[in-house]
């Protein structure tokens, strides 16, 4: 038994680290994000394809790395240290349901080479609920609305849920740009009445989503490690009443929680990404328990960090509004915690 | 990173399991239930299940040889100490003489010491307690005043001890006492008195469960025998610091097994109960939860234990998870069960399955000892998170 990195890991860990600390500073990441209308840069995306990231976990015969959650969950946490911007996340898993389909070798083959962007469009609506009829796939075209679509405007392709089944649908399609909190996910509304090719059943996505919640929460994870170092250094340096503010009491136990949360998410991360890549029985359980604990522990420590820095934690000038941003992000996404807590129950048969 | 028990290990919880299959008799919460049972009476039932468990080899294991030991190192403990947990075992009676006395015997302890203490210790004909907290000395442990003057080949104890678990059952008491009253921590000795020394008494104190399971103790011109000093003069402080330390291991992992078992019981009877509703499932998925992030963090520190590292202060994250969780569980489970979660175990209407009122009660005390959960923040906001100190 070990919960340390491998060398392998630590070796993958820290290489990540370097290659996202020159290409994806945090000065440049602010730039990119208020300026760049896609919300991230082409070049940024072709290095990242380059070193091999985008198929990390794919075999080798779909040009992966063959890879495992944990090497994921890896580089994730690196990418939510930076709060990198881009459609990371939802591209690896696009990819990873086009590999479970077996179809579409070509275009999986280019997505893994970065010259292809492809994400998955699940929402029927803005907002939770089954209030509306969702997109339906019929006589090989896909007609409705999706909400919420990853990075839509620069996709060459997605991958649309309907009940029918998840359908493959090239651009060019109707977007409109949702505009949200957070400037590093962009997120479109894609009207759709296109054809489209059937890969496979709704059953495909549950792997995916498994890998979306590890990812997602491994992100967090990132997140608040990175936010919680942040904090840290300000209240060391930060004097009121003659000494660091970090002297007093009432900060240092919150911090302590932030630090019992940060690492407690990071014990749940990585048992279930270890769970994943063992096939273990508490698989599902483990990927709920991550997802849904993360996302909560993210949005706090997030939270607690801006709170810390008093008035400047409220200003658009220091980053930290971007970590607390992209935390609520993540915590409604890749399956929300009310979600989650649902496939907790299920998972334990309750 | 690999979280699958090692083969040693498996065989060894498959022994264990074996083993209590075999051996042990009824779960914990039956015994409690039992009629008949009676405070003295469960004592003694946990002394002869202590003795069960030394002759299978289950106690002092990871000490010497001679001394019972099997080499046993701190993951088989912690797997030992989960396994109770799963099996709902009695607690042992001895619990604080072989968690703390038996390691400071070894350690600092003189031959002839180890030689007379540990086997009725082991065998639990002689139960200890620990005195270590006094009326104006908890979580400021070396602001302690019990003094021990010498005269002659004896210490004379005067002073105070409270919250001491087991005193009204303990033949003995280990106990920090005053060599010097100048020296905050050197003037601190480590002192073995039996709690039938003229001048001792023990009183028993209600707790908010209306048992009585922790004491006082007052001396009073006790004399002690000057043989019964542990280490030197002066080493009492840092013979109990590093007693203090054997107290680690994998407490979440045990902790979440014991949680989760509680957990699915409650699942079933709010099934039961027709309590199906939204609000209940979100009560009951967030604690699934929350113990299933307690059993990751109990997993972690077991195999940091596994691959060679020594507990730090993250023992203080587990210590701290634990116990708040705890606290929200067993008020979440009288929230669901509604009046009827406050019955008390002899009401013929309780739940049959858990004490729920008096888990319930029980929560508040795992935030206050070993280490309340401030002292424990104030731990990791120094030794992790290397805060400065001066502002308390």
């Amino acid at each position: 038994m070990k919960f340390d990195l491998s060398e392998e890991q630590a070796l993958l860990q820290s290489s990540t680290r370097d290659f996202l600390g020159s290409e994806l500073p945090l000065e440049k990441t602010r730039n990119v994000m208020e300026h760049q209308p896609d919300g991230y840069e082409a070049a940024q995306w072709r290095s990242l394809a380059d070193m091999g990231y985008i198929g990390l976990t794919l075999p080798a015969t779909a040009n992966g790395q063959g890879l495992g959650t944990i090497e994921l969950a890896i580089v994730l946490e690196e990418m939510g240290r930076v709060c990198a911007p881009g459609p990371f996340l939802d591209v690896v898993l696009a990819a990873s349901l086009l590999a479970a389909s077996g179809k579409e070798a070509a275009l999986l083959a280019d997505v893994v080479h970065g010259k292809s962007l492809v994400t998955i469009a699940r929402q029927d609506s803005p907002f939770s609920g089954n209030h509306v009829q969702p997109a339906r796939f019929e006589n090989g075209r896909v007609r409705g609305t999706k909400y919420f679509v990853p990075f839509a405007a620069r996709t060459d392709a997605l991958l649309v849920t309907t009940p029918q089944g998840i359908v493959l649908v090239r651009a060019p399609y109707d977007v409109v740009p949702l505009e949200t909190i957070d400037l590093g996910q962009r997120f479109a509304e894609v009207k759709l009445d296109n054809e489209g090719t059937l890969i496979g059943g709704p059953e495909l996505l549950e792997k995916v989503d498994l890998l979306g919640a590890v990812g997602a929460s491994a992100m967090m994870l990132g997140l608040m490690s990175r936010s919680l170092e942040i904090t840290l250094g300000y209240v060391q340096t930060r004097q009121a009443f003659k000494r660091p503010i970090g002297a007093f009491q009432a900060l240092q136990h919150r911090m302590a929680d932030m630090l019992l949360k940060t690492e407690s998410t990071r014990s749940a991360v990585y048992r279930a990404a270890w769970c994943l890549d063992t096939g273990d029985k508490d698989t599902k359980l483990a990927c709920a328990t991550a997802k849904a604990y993360a996302g909560d522990a993210a949005r706090y420590v997030c939270g607690e960090a801006i709170q810390m820095h008093g008035g400047i934690g409220f200003t658009w000038e220091l980053d930290l509004h971007f970590y607390f941003k992209r935390a609520k992000t993540l915590e409604q996404f890749y399956g929300s915690t009310e979600a989650q807590l649902e496939k907790a129950l299920a998972a334990a048969g309750w | 990173m690999d979280l699958q028990l090692s083969d040693t290990h498996v065989k060894f919880r498959d022994e264990l399991r074996a083993w209590l299959k075999a051996n042990m008799g009824r779960p914990w919460r039956e015994e409690l239930r039992d009629p008949k049972a009676n405070e003295d009476s469960l004592m003694e039932l946990r002394r002869g299940w202590q003795r069960k468990l030394y002759e299978g080899g289950y106690l002092g294991m990871d000490w010497p040889a001679e001394w019972g030991g099997r080499g046993a190192t701190e993951v088989e403990k912690s797997i030992f100490e989960a396994e109770m947990s799963s099996a709902d075992a009695p607690p042992i009676l001895n619990s604080l003489g072989i968690g703390l006395l038996g390691p400071a015997l070894i350690h600092h302890g003189s031959e002839a010491q180890r030689r007379r203490f540990i086997p009725p210790m082991l065998s639990g004909d002689e139960i200890w307690c620990q005195g270590f907290s006094e009326p104006g000395a908890g979580s400021d442990l070396a602001s302690l005043r019990t003094s021990a003057a010498i005269d002659g080949d004896h210490f004379v104890l005067n002073g105070q001890k409270i919250w001491t678990t087991f005193g009204p059952w303990a033949d003995w008491i280990f106990v920090l006492a005053r060599t010097d009253s100048k020296d905050r921590y050197g003037g601190i000795s480590f002192i073995l008195c039996k709690l039938d020394t003229p001048g001792v008494t023990v009183r028993r104190l209600r707790q908010i469960t209306g048992e009585s399971e922790f004491g006082e103790v007052f001396f009073e011109d006790a004399r002690v025998p000057r043989e019964n000093l542990v280490g030197q003069i002066g080493e009492g402080w840092r013979i109990a610091m590093t007693v203090l330390a054997f107290e680690r291991g994998a407490m979440g992992l045990a902790a979440s097994e014991r949680y989760g078992r509680d957990l699915r019981l409650l699942a079933q009877t709010c099934k039961e109960l027709g309590r199906e509703g939204g609000a209940v499932r979100e009560k009951l998925a967030r604690l699934l939860v929350e113990n299933e992030v307690l059993r990751a963090n109990g997993l972690r520190m077991l195999a940091n234990l596994a691959d060679g590292k020594v507990p730090g202060p993250e023992s203080s994250i587990e210590k701290i998870f634990w116990s708040e969780f705890d606290k929200r569980f067993r008020e979440t489970a009288l929230d669901i069960l509604g009046p009827g979660g406050q019955l008390l175990r002899t009401s013929p209407e309780a739940r049959p399955d858990v004490d729920w009122s008096r888990e319930f009660l029980w929560s508040r005390a795992g935030t206050i000892y070993s280490g309340s959960s401030e002292v424990q923040r104030n731990i990791i906001s120094k030794r992790v998170l290397n805060l400065p100190q001066e502002g308390r």
